[in-house]
């Protein structure tokens, strides 16, 4: 029999890691609480900076849409075109993920955000506030802050990404007392 | 039924007797509107004349030399380029070897990467995608078109002296470069010019300097780094679809809706895609560039020919071989911005403990940008021959004239050039929008509010630029960008002590085995 066999592996998780690379440089998301349920709302400012994509795209379609018909100047429809149809694509790859409601639900017992496999409230162990600075070639730096959840298994599942501190701390304490888990403040010092 | 059958014709021909109806009236909506525009144009370039012209007379008061009208401002960037090179021991030559090492990671652990380090190879894909741009394609267009092929010449020389005034002033800018609390790293000139000759005793003259490199910086930023850009991408959208001039204000509006949406809204995955899609918008032209050379292969050495003789003799160009000198430093400098101080903003927040790498990094730049991005472009215009003397720039000139000269080679290119100057033209106003925020910040201070109205001004000058004429913009837009300049040297002239001390330290720790090199095969 292998000696190793009776020893526990230990794995260690550093809290203070943020869990995404990226975030945007405004708030996205509320938690609101209604009865039993939890759930994040986004933003209507975020929602609109998604919108600007689809509205550019769509009159970049009919400008295109124009120019085939009207004047039947094809190669600058096609190139309009093309153009519409990228950037209203990529305004509602943008949206998207601000309508799938994330939740946590006290009467089923369980978190979800439609993206992660389902969690369950009761193996929700903690959840850490992180920091990070989204670093940029072409753009201002900017600190961006992260809710975290951590379970028992050890996962660690990203809830909130934004850059409005003071609602995230305030969102943290309104999750942390609703699941009934403490709040980590993993927030460290960044030396760039 | 015959009726019927009637209504049902009628019915049928609605829609075409509608869009017929709804194309006149627009036509004539858009005849009504296309005179508005074009006076709102003349108005706004008169005003830019009116109260721009003293401003940009200021920036570039010539001196006469022979028949032609010599700026100063133009020598100073040359002199002063000279003078770094000499002082730097020649840096751009002897030291691009180490620079070439840096960027392949010699003397950096590979098993310490930070979190969000980049590779050197994507450092490299960064730093070359940021060369390419507008001052490249429409810059070499106007060098040529106005100082003839021996323009090129002088390009070429102005980017690798160049080269050393970017490592001076990318060195300074990592060095003195402030990071706030928040975690948001402020550096460039505004920073080293204050703190560092405040280091010498000579704090009020750097407050002056720096104070003096905001403002300029801010007016650069609403010209160069915007209006040009939104001028030039709604320009080649006029020669690659006939798209009317006046329509520029429409070209403005969508792109001043983007920018918008990345600057005000801090976006992440729009700079992401930006950031993707740039690089190989850069592969793109020179790929193109690169197509045009080789298929004319037996014209590049008659090119060449035509550079070096028309740098000396300045035939069929107003002022002679001063006239292709002075257009040729101009373009070189508008492109690779050595001297100027923008880049230093830039390099500023990069993640290094040793500012003098970014500096040899750095004096890659001019190198890429300039000496063989400018050239291939200028190339393609010689080899295309639709640039005949004589050279007053009353012809194609501009992004025309080398979109035309690409299309020479193959028709489509028009449509490959009309896409990447539009991604270079908006990547290009992300990145000044940066390098305007910070001196706008530098002067007023961090908020909000301060912040966004910055961010209004420069997408209500994009609409602007896109609308207005050429004439107005690029000789404001020239102007601003070469008064950052003034201030930026002034003090790297009394900082270049700390450069050289630093550089010295960083080849002696190489040297002695405390900086450790690993190997990058």
């Amino acid at each position: 029999m292998n000696e190793n066999d009776n020893e526990t592996e230990t794995v260690t998780i550093d809290l203070t890691r943020p869990l995404l690379r990226d975030g945007p440089k405004f708030l996205s998301h509320k938690v609101v609480v209604i009865d039993d349920i939890a759930f994040l709302r986004p933003t209507i400012t975020a929602m609109l900076f998604c919108v600007v994509y689809i509205v550019v795209g769509v009159f970049l379609m009919s400008l295109a849409s124009y120019q085939l018909m009207v004047l039947s100047k094809y190669d600058f429809a096609i190139f309009l075109g093309g153009f519409g149809i990228a950037i209203s694509t990529f305004g509602i790859s943008l949206i998207q993920p601000f309508m799938s409601r994330v939740s946590f639900d006290r009467k089923t017992g369980v978190f979800n955000n439609h993206k992660d496999r389902d969690v369950k409230l009761q193996n929700i162990t903690s959840i850490q506030i992180n920091n990070k600075i989204i670093q940029r070639k072409h753009a201002l730096n900017y600190a961006c802050y992260e809710l975290n959840l951590l379970t028992e298994h050890g996962r660690r599942i990203n809830i909130l990404n934004h850059n409005d501190q003071q609602q995230l701390l305030q969102d943290a304490e309104l999750l942390g007392s609703f699941l009934g888990v403490e709040v980590n403040d993993c927030r460290r010092e960044i030396i760039l | 039924m015959y009726k019927e059958i009637n209504m049902i014709k009628t019915r049928k021909f609605i829609p075409f007797f509608l869009l017929a109806f709804s194309a006149n009236a627009l036509a004539e909506e858009m005849s009504g509107f296309g005179q508005a525009v074009n006076s709102l144009s003349q108005s706004v370039d008169g005003f830019f004349s009116d109260y721009t012209g003293w401003f940009v007379s200021l920036i570039f008061k010539s001196v006469p030399i022979g028949e032609a009208s010599f700026p100063l401002i133009v020598g100073w960037l040359l002199v002063a380029a000279l003078i770094f090179t000499i002082y730097f021991g020649f840096v751009q030559f002897k030291r691009v070897g180490l620079a070439i090492n840096i960027i392949k990671g010699k003397y950096t652990d590979p098993n310490s990467k930070e979190e969000g380090e980049v590779s050197h190879f994507q450092a490299l894909t960064t730093a070359l995608s940021g060369t390419v741009g507008l001052g490249n394609i429409a810059g070499v267009g106007v060098a040529l078109a106005i100082g003839g092929p021996g323009a090129t010449f002088w390009m070429i020389l102005c980017g690798l002296l160049g080269m050393a005034s970017k490592f001076c002033e990318c060195t300074l800018g990592v060095k003195y470069r402030t990071i706030l609390p928040s975690g948001v790293v402020s550096g460039g000139p505004m920073y080293y010019l204050s703190q560092g000759l405040s280091e010498k005793g000579l704090g009020g003259l750097g407050k002056i300097l720096a104070v003096g490199f905001a403002l300029m910086c801010i007016l650069a930023t609403l010209g160069a780094g915007n209006m040009f850009q939104a001028n030039q991408a709604h320009a080649m959208l006029t020669y690659a679809f006939d798209v009317p001039s006046e329509y520029g204000v429409i070209t403005g509006i969508v792109l001043a809706s983007l920018v918008f949406s990345v600057i005000v809204g801090g976006m992440p995955s729009i700079a992401s895609v930006t950031e993707r899609v740039v690089p190989w918008m850069a592969a793109l032209y020179v790929g193109m560039a690169l197509i045009v050379i080789v298929v004319n292969i037996e014209q590049v050495g008659p090119a060449f020919a035509s550079i070096v003789e028309g740098a000396f003799t300045g035939a069929g160009v107003v002022g002679g071989f001063i006239g292709a000198l002075i257009q040729g430093l101009k373009r070189a400098t508008f492109s690779n911005e050595a001297g100027v101080g923008s880049a230093a903003i830039a390099h500023s927040a990069v993640k290094t403990k040793e500012p003098i790498t970014e500096g040899l990094v750095s004096l890659l730049e001019p190198f890429i940008d300039t000496v063989v991005i400018c050239t291939m472009t200028a190339l393609v215009i010689i080899i295309a021959g639709l640039n005949v003397a004589p050279f007053d720039g009353s012809g194609l000139t501009g992004v025309t004239l080398t979109a035309a000269s690409f299309t020479e080679t193959a028709g489509v290119f028009k449509y490959l050039l009309a896409l990447a100057v539009i991604m270079f033209a908006f990547s290009t106003m992300i990145s000044w929008s940066y390098y305007g925020l910070k001196a706008w910040t530098y002067l007023f201070g961090e908020g909000k509010s301060t912040e966004f109205i910055f961010k209004v001004i420069f997408c209500l000058f994009v609409v602007l630029g896109a609308t207005i004429q050429f004439g107005a913009v690029i000789d404001f837009s020239d102007a601003a960008l070469f008064a950052m300049s003034i201030f930026n040297i002034i003090g790297l002239y009394f900082l270049m002590p700390i450069v050289k001390k630093e550089l010295h330290s960083f080849i002696a720790r190489v040297k002695s085995g405390e900086i450790k090199t690993y190997d990058t095969k």
